[in-house]
């Protein structure tokens, strides 16, 4: 598609107007991506580490209310919850995040279609940018991406010089939102930015995910589980981060005695009680089988049923772990 | 490093200990967590500035407590410890969570650990849970090894931003502490990775009736939070695991040290320092003041 | 935009006690636009809401042929199940469905039927009957092997006798060793040898079972013995669910989904899943 040219200073003006508009702008900040009130402290850096979580909580928050409910004495009456529907833009997202709305939403689409994720991707423009980071947990390219991959991108930079990006335009969404704002860009060539963008150091493809997917076939049961599940501490810290896990909780929580609302939480398949039936009865009742769910959950399950690998080699995961799981290591050791 | 694998290989050889829980080097700068069952594999042992983990949360695995049974008898655990961490080692067999003799301990000299992995270790790198410690040789161990330490000098940072809370209003101090705990997102890292969140089921995890409210939102997060703390006031013994295994930067050392300075102060008690002394809550006394509660 | 998660409400019209710590509820959509488009299919399940305390997974007991009313049964364990119990005729719950796949009573017309069922397992199971058996014409002999651990446990009692008193369906019930009292004229037995010893005729036949996991575990056997075959043997899974949606990610049995791939399986099906149950 098309290709233009932004300077920076145009860029924080871009950003400006984008605040300005109402809309909600998210930057990655120091350690998280945030949404932003003021432009000029956006910092777009390629060589930036990722933010410790990923932005799914924009579309698929922590917590959130699916309906509202009050009692009466025999009656209930159910309000209905919704999205906030205001258009959202991310801006400087690393190739490994932009690619997770693709994957996301098979799951929330693939027979009922889950409205609170959609109205919100709806609404979403994905402004990705080139990436220069990488350190040993980094493997987008062992999961069919790239530092510079604009898959999942409306929108993608990549910085030319100290002063300009150049823009690409890679869905008809995107054109759309970025024509709004014509007036800061120039034309630009592409020959110029892919230049930059073939210069760019790949990390080493750790492993061959058809492999690891038919090994896994053939090894539910295996020792390496028990492994990595005895040093594993049972906490959702990789789940919680990653740009991808969607397993969710629907508890019911009262503000009064007669009001309350339904909440649809973030849950995490490494926790013990998550599978743990009303009888006591657990299929999954030790950390090694949990384990071996998250990989196979990601490898195996979701290419099955879905066509694509529950995971965007970000490492967030791993680069989180208290006791320093690697799941780019294990995953790698998926082999005879 | 030379004489622990030595000391590992021996014990594991012997027979006195059935594993031996320490650290690998994975790259420089870098530990993680190993379980070493063949005494072959003691020479993977390191010790070093980056061995950040606090080993004693493995203690009261039922996976790991299941190795030191042996065809019939049951051998100790070997751990390799930090002063630091032989202090949660200490308040878990305060409260019956652990015997002994049950434990192997390898307790090594320490002048400190980083900050994170991959750092270099100085100064300005230093674990802030090292800053104000007292305690750089093991109070109870079966072996020390290691060349005794001090720790860099510097500012006392921890204790500078918790004044700086007290000086706070409490209105100041809600706001700061919703601040930071909106950041909370349930994962349980903290509980995970705290060597005293030892229950079989969490409060957090009991649903009739629902004590703690799921939902990571504002109130919820409070609840989870402060619950924790006010669970451990009295038995944190500082090795801020939760603080660093936590993914959105929450202080929570900042919460539970003041915790411990607020036991010390009342009733001049810290955790897991002497196997003679009974728990806190375990050593009620009438005669205590109930200034701390009015 | 619409909401998968909200329920249709419903009023809870009668409650009948089955033991002492499992009910059935009879349920009547309260909109009465959905209450008459509402269908379902025997076997499916659905969530059954009490709004403050959560929602809770049950199968449809009643068959889709007598749709006037939805019947759940339950037994008392957790949260939602102690909140449903508190609740009286005429409250109102939170009904989500239905959900999941069905057993295939169509594909199977012009066969003998064989049910056998343990202690709350004659819930999902009830449906397939009532169903068949309003569409007798269509199935040739049907045999109802029915145990639980004592006469108190047997849950549908007023339906036992219905269909013991039907002369064109073999009912058998039983109840194990001990369990029995004066007056017991049903067999006394574990499920797995009452069901060797009526020894139904595999051939031209389709088993449909559900109980408790030892009671399957050695009917299984038994079943094989007799000579049906594994894509005859049809059973319904439960796993704990939250969404019902193929969504929430925590019934999959490896990489099949309880809530949408099942929760009926037949017994080929299930030896294909890895043992995660």
């Amino acid at each position: 598609m098309e290709e233009k040219i932004i300077s920076k200073q145009n860029l924080v003006k871009l950003c400006a107007d984008i605040i300005g508009g109402g809309h909600i702008l998210i930057a990655p900040g120091k350690t998280e991506y945030v949404v932003t009130q003021d432009a000029s402290q956006i910092v777009l850096d390629t060589q930036s580490k990722p933010t410790k979580a990923s932005y799914k909580t924009f579309v698929f928050p922590k917590a959130e209310p699916v309906l509202y409910y009050k009692r009466g004495k025999n009656d209930v009456q159910i309000l209905d919850a919704g999205p906030e529907q205001k258009k959202t833009v991310i801006i400087g997202a690393k190739p490994c995040d932009t690619n997770s709305f693709n994957i996301l939403s098979k799951v929330f689409n693939w027979d009922y279609k889950d409205d609170f994720y959609n109205y919100r991707v709806k609404n979403f423009i994905v402004i990705g940018m080139m990436c220069e980071f990488s350190d040993r947990y980094c493997f987008c390219t062992s999961v069919g991406s790239s530092p510079v991959s604009e898959k999942g991108s409306d929108i993608f930079l990549i910085p030319l010089d100290a002063d300009n990006f150049a823009v690409r335009i890679v869905t008809d969404k995107g054109k759309e939102f970025i024509d709004a704002y014509s007036k800061y860009l120039t034309d630009g060539n592409p020959s110029k930015s892919k230049e930059v963008s073939e210069k760019v150091k790949h990390p080493e493809v750790a492993f061959d995910s058809k492999q690891v997917h038919d090994w896994l076939a053939k090894n539910f049961e295996h020792p390496k589980w028990d492994g990595v599940g005895d040093m594993c501490l049972s906490c959702a810290q990789c789940a919680f981060v990653c740009p991808v896990c969607h397993c969710f909780d629907i508890v019911d929580e009262d503000y009064s005695y007669t009001e309350g609302r339904r909440m649809k939480n973030w849950d995490g398949c490494q926790f013990g009680h998550f599978t743990l039936h009303a009888s006591g009865h657990n299929p999954r009742d030790i950390q090694g089988k949990r384990y071996r769910q998250r990989v196979n959950h990601k490898f195996k399950y979701y290419v099955d049923k879905f066509g694509e690998i529950l995971c965007t080699g970000c490492g967030r995961c791993s680069r989180g772990c208290a006791v320093s799981i690697d799941i780019k290591e294990i995953v790698a050791n998926c082999k005879d | 490093m030379e004489e622990l694998r030595k000391l590992a290989k021996e014990l594991l050889e012997n027979k006195t200990v059935a594993a031996v829980l320490g650290y690998v080097e994975i790259e420089p700068k870098r530990t993680k967590p190993i379980v070493i069952t063949n005494p072959e594999d003691a020479e993977k042992l390191v010790f070093n500035e980056y061995c950040l983990n606090n080993l004693a949360v493995y203690l009261t695995k039922a996976r790991i407590k299941n190795l030191a049974k042996q065809n019939g008898s049951v051998l100790k655990l070997g751990i390799v410890a930090k002063p630091c961490d032989i202090h949660a080692i200490i308040a878990l067999i305060q409260e019956s969570q652990l015997k002994r003799e049950d434990v192997y301990i390898i307790g090594m000299n320490c002048g400190g650990v980083a900050k994170d992995f991959g750092l270099e270790y100085g100064a300005d790198t230093l674990a802030s849970k090292c800053v104000p410690c007292e305690t750089h040789k093991p109070l109870y161990s079966d072996t020390t090894l290691g060349a005794e330490k001090e720790t860099p000098k510097v500012s006392d940072e921890v204790l500078d931003k918790i004044r700086a809370l007290e000086k706070m209003t409490y209105v100041e101090r809600f706001a700061y502490f919703k601040k930071e705990f909106d950041k909370c997102i349930k994962c349980y890292a903290c509980r995970a990775a705290c060597p005293l969140c030892y229950c079989q089921r969490c409060i957090t995890d009991k649903t009739i009736p629902r004590w703690i409210e799921s939902s990571p939102h504002s109130r919820g997060n409070f609840s989870w939070n402060v619950v924790r703390a006010f669970h451990l006031s009295g038995r944190c013994i500082g090795c801020g695991e939760c603080e660093r295994a936590c993914p959105m930067d929450i202080p929570l050392s900042l919460l539970n040290r003041r915790m411990t300075e607020t036991a010390k102060e009342a009733f001049a008690y810290v955790s897991g320092r002497s196997l003679e002394t009974p728990t806190l809550v375990g050593s009620f006394d009438v005669k205590d003041s109930d200034e701390l509660f009015m | 935009m619409e909401n998968i998660y909200k329920p249709y409400l419903a009023e809870i019209k009668e409650i009948i006690d089955e033991t002492p710590d499992t009910k059935t509820f009879r349920l009547q959509l309260k909109d009465p636009e959905v209450a008459k488009t509402f269908n379902f299919k025997a076997g499916q399940f659905a969530e059954y809401g009490v709004f403050g305390e959560g929602e809770s997974t049950f199968c449809i007991a009643s068959s889709p042929t007598r749709p006037e009313m939805i019947e759940c049964s339950f037994k008392v364990y957790g949260k939602v199940t102690q909140a449903l119990r508190r609740l009286n005729e005429g409250d109102t719950i939170g009904f989500r469905g239905p959900y999941g796949n069905w057993f295939p009573l169509e594909e199977q017309k012009g066969k003998n039927v064989v049910f056998i069922a343990g202690g709350i397992g004659l819930a999902p199971v009830r449906c397939v009957i009532d169903n068949v058996l309003d569409w007798r014409k269509d199935y040739k002999d049907i045999t109802i092997i029915y145990g639980a651990r004592s006469i108190g446990d047997l849950v549908y009692k007023y339906k036992l006798k219905e269909w013991r008193d039907r002369p064109d369906v073999k009912t058998i019930i039983t109840v194990d060793p001990g369990g029995e009292s004066d007056g017991w004229d049903g067999e006394v037995g574990f499920v797995p040898t009452i069901v060797e010893k009526i020894a139904p005729k595999a051939e031209n036949t389709i088993a449909v079972i559900c109980g408790p996991p030892v009671m399957i575990k050695f009917t299984m056997p038994v079943l094989k013995k007799l000579g049906f075959s594994d894509e005859n043997i049809f059973t319904t899974l439960e796993n704990r669910m939250k969404c019902g949606l193929g969504k929430c990610g925590r019934c999959n049995v490896g990489g099949v989904y309880v809530c949408k791939d099942g929760p009926v399986f037949n017994y080929a099906q299930l030896k294909e899943l890895p043992d995660e149950f």
